[in-house]
Formats: C-alpha cells, sequence, structure tokens
C-alpha cells in the first residue's frame, strides 16, 4: 500500500532511450524524409534553387536514370569496395596485433598513435598527401636519389591516389571495431582450441575469425557507407579520375541550384548502397549456411549440435 | 600456458581497460578544449573604432569570398574580418537564398552577370554610396555595368580574364587560340590538361574555339558543344581545377585553362622556386574569350551593414587598392592605376591588357542555358573520370 504511489513516480523503462530517439529523430529521419520529400519536386526555373511541390513527380528521378549517373556508381562502388576490402586486409592484422599479440600495457600507446591524426582535419590530411605525391616533392625526388625511378612520379590525380586516400583516411574507422571485439575475445577459447589440437592456423580460421564476424560486420559498414558518399578526398586527390557519386549530387544542389534533382540523386545513391550491403549480407548467409551444413558432425548419443555452435558457444 | 592463468589474466585486461579509458578521456579532453579554444578565437575581435566618417563603426563583419582572393593583412589593417570561401557564384548563391536573410555573412563578392538574379531572389541589399565616398576612385569604365546600372548594388572588387597557360619544354608550337588549344590537348598535351572547374568555362572552350557565342541559348550548340566535351575532349582532362597556376609549375599539368592572376601566382611561384620562368608561356585565348569583374556587395540582412559600408570605402582608398592588386594579380579598376603601382611590379602585362585585347573579351549571362550548362559539366567529369 504505502509502495503504490513511489512506482507510480517511475518513468516507464523507454524514457531512457528517448534522448538517442530524440538524436535519430532530428538528425537522421528528418533530414532523410526532406530529401525524399524534395526529390519529388521541380525547382522553379530562373530561380536560385527555389523547389516548388504541386504537382509532386517523379520526373527527376526520370533526370536523374541517366548513363552518366551509372558509369559515375561504377566508378565509386569500385573505388569504395576496393577501398574498404583494403581497409579490411590491412586493419586486421594491425588491431589483432594490437589486442593479441602487444602487452596490454602498450595498448594505449597504440591507440594514441592511431587516434592522433584524427585531432588534424579530414581535409588537411587529405592535402597533405598532395605534398607527398607531388611530381616534384620530397619522395619523387628521394625515389629519383635512391635510384628507384628515373623520372616523377606521376600519382596525384589517379585513381590510384584515390585509393590511397581513401584507405588512408577510413583505415581507423575499421580498425577500431576490430580491436574491440579482438580484446574482449577471452584467451581462454584460443587457448582450449590449441589443447583440442588444433594447429595456429586452424585456431585462427575456426576460432578466432568467426568470434569477430561481429566487429568484422561493424567495420565493413563504417567504412563502406561513408566511403561510398565521400567525394572530398576524390576531388582532392583524383583530378579528373576522382569523380564520385557524392561530386553528382553536390553539383546539382551547388552549381545547378537544383534541390530536386539533387535529392533525387542522393536517394539513389543511398538505395545503391543499401542494394550493395543487402547482396553482401545475403552471400555471407548463403555462406555461413553453407559452411555450417559442411562442418555438421554427428556424434553418437547427442543431438547433433554442430561443432562450429559448440565452440562459439 | 596452463588454465591457471585465468584470475592474471583478467587482471591485465582489467588494467589495459584502465589505461586505455584514461588516454580516451584524455584524448577527448584535449579535442574539446582544442576545439574551445578555436571558437574562443573568434570572438576575440577588435572593438569599435573610430572610422573615416566620424561616428563610431563597428569594424567586425563576416566576408563570403573567393579563394586566395584578398591580402590577409590588408584586412586585418581595417579591422576584424572572419572570412568564408565558395567555389563557385552557383554556390554562394544557394547557401545565402537557403539561409533566406540569416546567413550572418555582411560582405559578399558575386560576379557580375549573377547579380540581376541576386537581386531578383532578394539576396543583396542597396548600397548607400554616400557612405563609400572613395566610390570616385574607380574608373568610369568600370562603373554602371549592364547588370547593374547606377551600382546600386555592388561595386568593381577587380576584373580578368581567361587564357591558357603552358610547359613550353613539352608543347613546342605556341598556342594562340582556343582552338589551338584543344588542338594541344588531344595533342601533346594529352592527359596532362587541366580545365577551370565551372560550368560555364568549360562549355566556353567549345563555344570560343568554335565561334559561337558562348551566352547561346540555341540548343542544337549545347548539344553540339557535349558531343565534343564529353566524346572527344574528357580523356585528355586530368583535372578540373579553378586554381592550375601553382599545381602547374609543380609539374602537374603541362597544359592549364586558367584566370589571369592565378596563372601570374603560378609565374611567381615557379620564380620563387629557383625557375625560369621561359619554361612557361601564358596567353589569352583568342579570336575571343572570357570577361568577368567580381564586385563588392553586402548581403541581405548583414548584421553589420554600417560595417560593411566602411570595409568597402577601405578597400577603395587608392593605396589599398593597390595593395589588394599586388596581392591576387587581377585589375582593381582604380582610375589612373599606371601611376599608382610601383614600377616593379612583376608580370604586369598579365594584369592588365591592351584595348586589342580587351575587345576581345565578352561577359559570360546567367540565362535558360545554365541547368544545360551544369549537365554537360557532369557528364563531361563522368566521361573523364571513366
Amino acid at each position: 500500500m504505502h509502495r503504490a504511489p513511489r512506482r507510480s513516480l517511475r518513468l516507464p523503462k523507454f524514457a531512457l532511450a528517448l534522448p538517442s530517439w530524440g538524436y535519430y529523430v532530428a538528425f537522421f529521419l528528418v533530414p532523410v524524409v526532406l530529401i525524399i520529400f524534395y526529390s519529388f519536386g521541380t525547382k522553379i526555373p530562373g530561380s536560385a534553387g527555389r523547389t516548388e511541390f504541386s504537382p509532386l513527380t517523379l520526373d527527376r528521378y526520370r533526370d536523374a536514370i541517366k548513363p552518366t549517373f551509372f558509369v559515375v556508381l561504377q566508378q565509386t562502388m569500385r573505388i569504395s569496395i576496393t577501398g574498404t576490402l583494403l581497409c579490411l586486409i590491412i586493419g586486421f592484422p594491425v588491431a589483432y596485433f594490437m589486442a593479441i599479440r602487444i602487452p596490454a600495457r602498450w595498448r594505449g600507446i597504440f591507440l594514441g598513435v592511431l587516434i592522433i591524426p584524427f585531432w588534424t582535419n579530414f581535409l588537411i590530411r587529405t592535402i597533405a598527401w598532395r605534398i607527398v605525391l607531388s611530381p616534384v616533392g620530397f619522395l619523387s625526388n628521394w625515389l629519383q636519389d635512391i635510384g628507384m625511378r628515373d623520372s616523377n612520379i606521376q600519382v596525384l590525380n589517379t585513381k590510384a591516389a584515390v585509393q590511397l586516400g581513401v584507405v588512408y583516411n577510413y583505415l581507423p574507422l575499421m580498425i577500431f571495431p576490430l580491436f574491440v571485439t579482438l580484446d574482449r575475445l577471452e584467451p581462454a577459447l584460443r587457448e582450449a582450441s590449441k589443447d583440442l589440437g588444433a594447429s595456429r592456423l586452424k585456431t585462427f580460421l575456426q576460432v578466432t575469425l568467426p568470434l569477430c564476424a561481429p566487429g568484422v560486420i561493424a567495420g565493413l559498414l563504417l567504412v563502406f557507407i561513408p566511403l561510398s558518399g565521400d567525394y572530398i578526398t576524390a576531388a582532392v586527390l583524383g583530378g579528373a579520375d576522382g569523380n564520385m557519386s557524392g561530386a553528382l549530387v553536390a553539383s546539382q544542389f551547388l552549381q545547378a541550384q537544383n534541390q530536386a534533382l539533387g535529392s533525387a540523386i542522393a536517394v539513389m545513391l543511398m538505395g545503391s548502397i543499401l542494394l550493395v550491403i543487402a547482396i553482401v549480407a545475403i552471400i555471407s548467409f548463403a555462406f555461413k549456411a553453407v559452411l555450417h551444413r559442411m562442418r555438421k558432425v554427428d556424434i553418437p548419443g547427442t543431438r547433433g549440435d554442430d561443432l562450429a555452435v559448440a565452440t562459439n558457444g | 600456458m596452463t588454465k591457471i592463468l585465468i584470475p592474471q589474466v583478467t587482471a591485465e585486461r582489467l588494467k589495459a581497460q584502465l589505461n586505455r579509458r584514461h588516454f580516451l578521456a584524455l584524448s577527448g579532453a584535449t579535442a574539446a578544449a582544442a576545439f574551445l579554444a578555436a571558437c574562443g578565437d573568434d570572438e576575440k575581435k577588435p572593438g569599435t573604432t573610430g572610422s573615416t566618417m566620424g561616428g563610431k563603426v563597428d569594424k567586425n563583419i563576416n566576408l563570403f569570398t573567393w579563394a586566395d582572393y584578398d591580402d590577409e593583412e590588408l584586412l586585418n589593417s581595417w579591422g576584424g574580418l572572419t572570412i568564408d570561401i565558395y567555389g563557385s557564384n552557383e554556390e554562394a548563391i544557394q547557401k545565402l537564398a537557403a539561409a533566406k536573410g540569416s546567413s550572418g555573412y555582411d560582405v559578399v563578392v558575386p560576379t557580375g552577370v549573377f547579380i540581376p538574379q541576386m537581386v531578383s531572389e532578394d539576396l543583396l541589399q542597396k548600397l548607400d554610396l554616400s557612405k563609400i565616398p572613395n566610390f570616385k576612385n574607380l574608373d568610369v569604365a568600370y562603373t554602371n555595368q549592364a547588370w547593374d546600372q547606377g551600382n546600386q548594388y555592388s561595386v568593381c572588387k577587380d576584373w580578368g580574364s581567361t587564357g591558357f597557360m603552358y610547359d613550353n619544354r613539352v608543347i613546342t608550337t605556341p598556342i594562340v587560340t582556343w582552338a589551338d588549344f584543344l588542338a594541344a590537348c588531344e595533342g601533346p598535351a594529352s592527359g596532362q590538361v587541366s580545365v577551370l572547374d565551372t560550368p560555364g568555362n568549360l562549355c566556353g572552350l567549345y563555344f570560343w574555339a568554335n565561334g559561337i557565342d558562348w551566352t547561346t541559348e540555341d540548343p542544337a550548340h549545347l548539344d553540339a558543344a557535349e558531343d565534343y566535351l564529353v566524346n572527344t575532349l574528357a580523356k585528355h582532362i586530368k583535372a578540373f581545377d579553378s586554381y592550375p597556376g601553382v599545381t602547374l609549375v609543380e609539374g602537374n599539368y603541362v597544359l592549364s585553362q586558367a584566370w589571369n592572376g592565378d596563372a601570374r601566382m603560378g609565374y611567381i611561384a615557379h620564380e620563387g622556386a629557383g625557375g625560369d620562368p621561359a619554361d612557361y608561356s601564358w596567353a589569352l585565348g583568342g579570336p575571343v574569350t572570357e570577361l568577368w569583374m567580381d564586385n563588392w556587395a553586402i548581403v541581405k540582412g548583414a548584421p553589420n551593414p554600417d560595417g560593411a559600408h566602411d570595409f568597402i570605402n577601405f578597400i577603395l582608398d587608392q593605396d589599398n587598392s593597390v595593395k589588394d592588386l599586388e596581392f591576387h594579380g587581377y585589375n582593381t579598376g582604380m582610375a589612373d592605376i599606371a601611376s599608382l603601382l610601383p614600377d616593379d611590379l612583376p608580370y604586369a602585362d598579365m594584369i592588365f591588357f591592351e584595348d586589342a585585347q580587351v575587345a576581345t573579351m565578352h561577359a559570360g549571362a546567367v540565362n535558360s542555358a545554365q541547368d544545360r550548362l551544369v549537365e554537360i559539366y557532369n557528364n563531361t567529369k563522368a566521361a573523364a573520370g571513366a
């Protein structure tokens, strides 16, 4: 009887989630809905980017579905998929090394070394590469001095420079989630695998790697999504070769002052990114299912749980 | 190596986590402090000082302008300016229009042909020329322009033209006309060319080379320009670069379409690095090329219109205008400017043109072809990156 009033003062459980819901609504939902709404509008001819919405129309999508969009999208996806995979290939050993091989007391320093570049502005870090890659820069001169090259390097304003730039800019976003998962991995599990007779490689492939899957997925998404929309790195380092979809959106907003068409292209770009993620997700689910079936071992007297699940559990 | 290690491992992990948390907190705090310090700098502007006009004028304004366009030392000698940069007129207009008078900018520097659109969109406020007595210092040739008769909204900052600069160690036959320029792009300069990163200048290349008025709205001309730029020129382009001068002399391009002041900066940088100016050639494109004039204007809803007027008056002072000119290398349109300049002004012939040259220059236009020009520009960029 005495407790009843106190209970009624309690906020419902979801109240704690309100700030984050508020954040998502204000900074994610509202902008996305606005962009989708604008994509059904029409630019008022001659105006500085004013858009009219009567009637709502699909014409902007018709304007956007042109060979140019698909050419640029293809270039973008080539850069972003290659970049994401390179980040994984380079980032995994680094994260593994930091989380497992390095004594705990050194980890702070290694993490710090990874974080320090973030103190400098993204754009400035990218522009700095222009100095390194310049045909008459110190790298070029040095390579010629030691006799590795006869002429100036020609890397700036090529796709190779863009690829280098995006891997450099997004690599930490891959390393951090991988580090966190690897760091949380119980060393006992690897020891158990070893005790049960698995080689180092087998332990890595069948214990460590499957347990890191959440970190790998988080890293892939964290790198792939912003990289696909990034056009700054490409514009700074790639010259004419660095045309990415983000630049198409920007030029509609800033050059053509056509917010409706820019929004339609942005929606299509978002759709393309989601499509790629969906395809990768389906392939990896299928792969996992096949693996599951192949590895299935029936142990007499049990329900027949497969080994992979047993190790995971 | 045995199972009994677990407590020790746990202890180690705990220690590591504490260290890590400590470090993250520290780095976060440092970053936040740096950010706050940077914000604080904005507040530290010089206070109100007496003006030339007798009264007190708040000398803090926000200037929205092009990159590398103003001598900061000169600006700081007037008062406290915060500078923001835009890359094209369209971008500036888009940002001002989206803010609907709340952009917080006081002064903007649009190119003349864009001013009518800005006026009709209500983005500029009328100037009070009585607060800009130094307006009289301008050569009458650069006042009262077609796009703003009576200088109601704008006064000349400077004007210039478009040409090209090339490395004549690679391109050995002189380039004179835009047709020569395009031939060189397809020939010795292929893959080492930069063009200006604006729709008008890119399409202008084709129109100037083929004797077509570059303000054309004729769909057939626009289609022909697109066909040439996308299918022929694009594959030879290395970069779309509005400020190629210094990048060119650093060896990144061998041929660049450039504005005269930017090409001049390239020469100065090359000489500064111990290079021989004879390595490069500069020419205004023939038979016709661009004429542009950038103008000081006051943004509608400017927080400090009095300060903005005072600043424009300051910059139109003869001595200040010369300093401005020496920095960016464009003619600031002062009356009798030749007598004001130092004798040793480098590359003066890239700033001042002869009458015969000026006669070949034509202003662009903002018209119904604008969206089509952007489409051609996007398609050319896509083809160049393929």
